[in-house]
């Protein structure tokens, strides 16, 4: 059936899980995805919000990325950040954004933070939690500014500083002794930062720079890496290797750009 | 079937480790609830709002997962409105608490989730309804719910008398939740409140630090130890904690 | 035992000037016991793009015949070749569709994609097994030998070596990280991409 294979069904593929069960079965444990062992925070401000994280992305032990982008794009006045499995924050946030486009088009109007905070707790809650995605999602719509978490299996809170991930202990302990209502912008922006270095520095699963995000009711304003305070000191020397170093036994070289010859046969032809 | 564990949390979900209340008194219900969200030993929000809008004199206390009782309460807002828009009236709060009691119980198996439904309606006046764990509806003069109930079930006992008046109900239910929040480690913070009536629905808020007082145990150190200790008379000086500890 | 040391294998792909790099061992294993030194997990997708599936290799196999699927829709859809940011979300798309029973692969691209001054831009990236992107902008590795690729690539790479420079440094990666791996080795295969020709080369390495 060629169309069959051409047109899959939208949605999860669970093919593979006969084959999966099986090997696990077998006591072959399976393996773990990319998590961001993370530190997210968001807080309000004055006259909006600023969404803060790091930029770590793990795999069991290992730096997997040391510079990634945790707070996702939703709309334009809307941002989120993830924690957790980082495939499931970027695609369920993706999902959401795409969703809330279709929603904004339909209803001609600019979509509310609550709605996309209602799309995110329904898909998660769907789910039960098998979506590890952890996200703070953040921006000032109609109704003003609007912060929220939202927890894996679909629990969200509205609070006016919050903080998840790995590192949020650390980010919360600085945003209970410096939080204050009606913060200025560049105060906020510093109460975050602080958050953020925090888990950088406090927390195993954050780590690297520090990535903001100012939302105003006419602005938002992206700040990758902030602030870079594990920034690489310059090597004191070169470890080139000189030409030849590697033996190698069979080299094949595939050109791409194709050598062509034109060869006139034969006469011209009269074009008087 | 085997034996289900009512308690089980599903790895890693947040939990409402609760103490709820709603009394009925003569015009009207009281309902609270402890501010306390925890996701382990974590406090995930220390002020929250457990007191959940069903309809215009209706509310619920929620208890158990965070995540499955926001879903009903959300389902059960949404069978409201409609309900409203069918019948043209506003609906009873039995209609309300059968609408949540029957969520409870077909999806028993998937969630843990205990309701208490409470309100003003036209036609029964105010009324307390309990859905506990596996579902299940009953109509109560008073009821407690989560796990700081347990500790106050004896004092509910002994201190309820029916013909109460609202000021003399509000203390009932906020020094209910007081002592219950002092015995329970996954309750406490403050105590919110809700008074619905006929003529509406008034919040009240109590602060971690203005919560009622009781016997703390400190009475006990100085009549016993004549001659205090250095270190417990240090300690001593300092002023009592508050009680949200 | 983790299924993804079943079959063992490692992939690493690196930027250089106008120039990427990708290789990988040749190993197939069943477990501790050597079956092949000639499997191959690095495939071409287009001219400019090439793709490492280190990982389980019976769905080494699977993924390659899906992905040439894929890539074929797409062309004769599009009537043009795929860019390989495209192709990397291609990827990603494909793997997150089977979240909850996943393919055991891990996967390294490694193309130049086409500038709009009418130049080519090197680009790599990296999922893990359910899709998650990794676009980094010196090098990205994947297998048994990961964690050994990481330390000594994080040592030997630095910014825009020619291609020539690009063999020995990925080479030398290669060689002496799946040298401390068991699962990894009985040979390599290094291809370099430069904007008019890919050179492909077999080392010399341990056999053992």
């Amino acid at each position: 059936m060629a169309t069959a294979a051409v047109y899959s069904s939208p949605g999860f593929d669970f093919s593979n899980e006969i084959r999966n069960n099986f090997l696990a079965s077998k006591g072959i444990p399976l393996p773990k995805a990319t998590s961001t062992g993370t530190t997210i925070v968001g807080c309000i401000f004055e006259d909006g919000i600023i969404l803060g994280a790091d930029t770590r992305a793990t795999e069991g032990p290992i730096v997997a990325d040391k510079n990634c982008e945790k707070i996702h794009y939703i709309t334009e006045s809307i941002r989120c950040c993830g924690a957790g499995t980082a495939a499931d924050t970027e695609f369920v946030t993706n999902l959401i954004s795409s969703n809330m486009e279709m929603h904004a088009l339909t209803h001609n109007r600019k979509p509310r933070v609550v709605t996309a905070m209602t799309m995110l707790k329904q898909y998660l809650f769907r789910y039960q939690g098998h979506v590890g995605a952890a996200l703070v999602l953040g921006g000032v719509d109609a109704t003003g500014p609007n912060l929220f978490t939202i927890a894996p299996h679909g629990s969200t809170d509205k609070l006016p500083y919050v903080t998840m991930g790995s590192g949020s202990l650390a980010a919360m302990a600085v945003f209970e002794s410096g939080w204050r209502k009606g913060m200025s912008r560049e105060e906020a922006l510093t109460l975050v930062k602080s958050a953020i270095s925090a888990g950088i520095f406090n927390d195993l699963g954050s780590g690297s720079n520090v990535d903001a995000c100012i939302i105003t009711a006419n602005n938002t304003e992206m700040l990758r890496n902030v602030e870079m305070p594990n920034e690489r000191v310059q090597k004191e020397r070169t470890y080139v290797f000189p030409k030849g170093t590697t033996a190698w036994k069979k080299e094949e070289v595939r050109k791409l750009v194709v050598q062509e010859e034109v060869r006139l046969v034969g006469e011209a032809m009269d074009t008087d | 079937m085997d034996h289900i564990d009512m308690n089980r949390l599903k790895q890693g979900e947040i939990n409402l480790g609760t103490s709820i209340m709603a009394v009925q008194f003569e015009g009207g219900v009281v309902i609270g609830a402890d501010s306390r969200t925890t996701s382990g030993s974590y406090i995930a929000n220390r002020v929250t709002d457990k007191l959940t809008f069903l309809h215009d004199r209706i509310y619920c206390c929620r208890s158990g997962s965070a995540a499955d009782t926001q879903a009903i309460a959300d389902i059960g807002h949404y069978s409201l409105q409609m309900q409203t828009q069918v019948i043209g009236a506003a609906p009873t709060v039995l209609t309300a608490a059968a609408i949540m009691e029957k969520m409870c119980y077909q999806n028993k198996d998937q969630l843990s989730a205990g309701i208490i439904v409470a309100g003003w309606d036209k036609k029964n006046g105010p009324s307390v309804y309990n859905i506990p764990l596996g579902g299940g509806l009953f109509r109560q003069p008073w009821a407690i719910g989560g796990s700081g109930s347990t500790y106050v079930y004896g004092y509910c006992d002994a201190t309820y008398q029916e013909g109460w008046g609202k000021d003399e109900t509000v203390n009932f239910v906020k020094n209910t939740l007081a002592l219950a929040m002092s015995r329970d480690g996954s309750s406490g913070g403050c105590i919110r409140m809700c008074v619905i009536t006929e003529d509406g629905v008034e919040r009240m808020f109590i602060p971690g630090d203005q919560l009622p007082r009781f016997w703390e145990g400190k009475e006990i150190l100085s009549d016993v130890t004549k001659k205090p200790l250095a270190a417990i008379a240090a300690v001593m000086d300092v002023a009592p904690m508050a009680v949200e500890v | 035992m983790s299924i993804m040391e079943y079959n063992g294998g490692s992939v690493i792909a690196m930027v250089g000037k106008d120039c990427v790099a990708i290789a990988s061992d040749l190993r197939l294993g069943n477990q501790a016991l050597g079956i092949s030194s000639n499997f191959q997990k690095i495939f071409p997708v287009t001219d400019r793009i090439y793709l490492g599936l280190p990982g389980l290799a019976t769905d080494v196999t699977t993924l390659r015949e899906v992905f040439r699927f894929r890539v074929n829709m797409y062309t004769i859809k599009e009537e043009r070749e795929i860019e390989p940011e495209t192709f990397a979300h291609l990827v990603s798309s494909t793997l997150y569709e089977r979240r909850f029973g996943p393919y055991f692969i891990e996967p390294v691209m490694a193309g130049l994609s086409k500038v709009a001054t009418g130049g080519f831009k090197p680009f790599i990236a990296a999922t893990d097994l359910i899709g998650c992107l990794n676009f980094a902008k010196d090098f990205v590795v994947a297998g048994t030998a990961s964690s050994k690729l990481y330390g000594a690539a994080e040592g030997l790479w630095e910014p825009d070596l020619e291609p020539e420079q690009l063999f020995e440094t990925i080479s030398q990666t290669m060689l002496n990280a799946v040298d401390r791996d068991a699962y990894s080795g009985w040979g390599v295969v290094v291809h370099v991409i430069e904007k008019d020709k890919i050179t492909t080369r077999t080392l010399k390495g341990r056999m053992d």
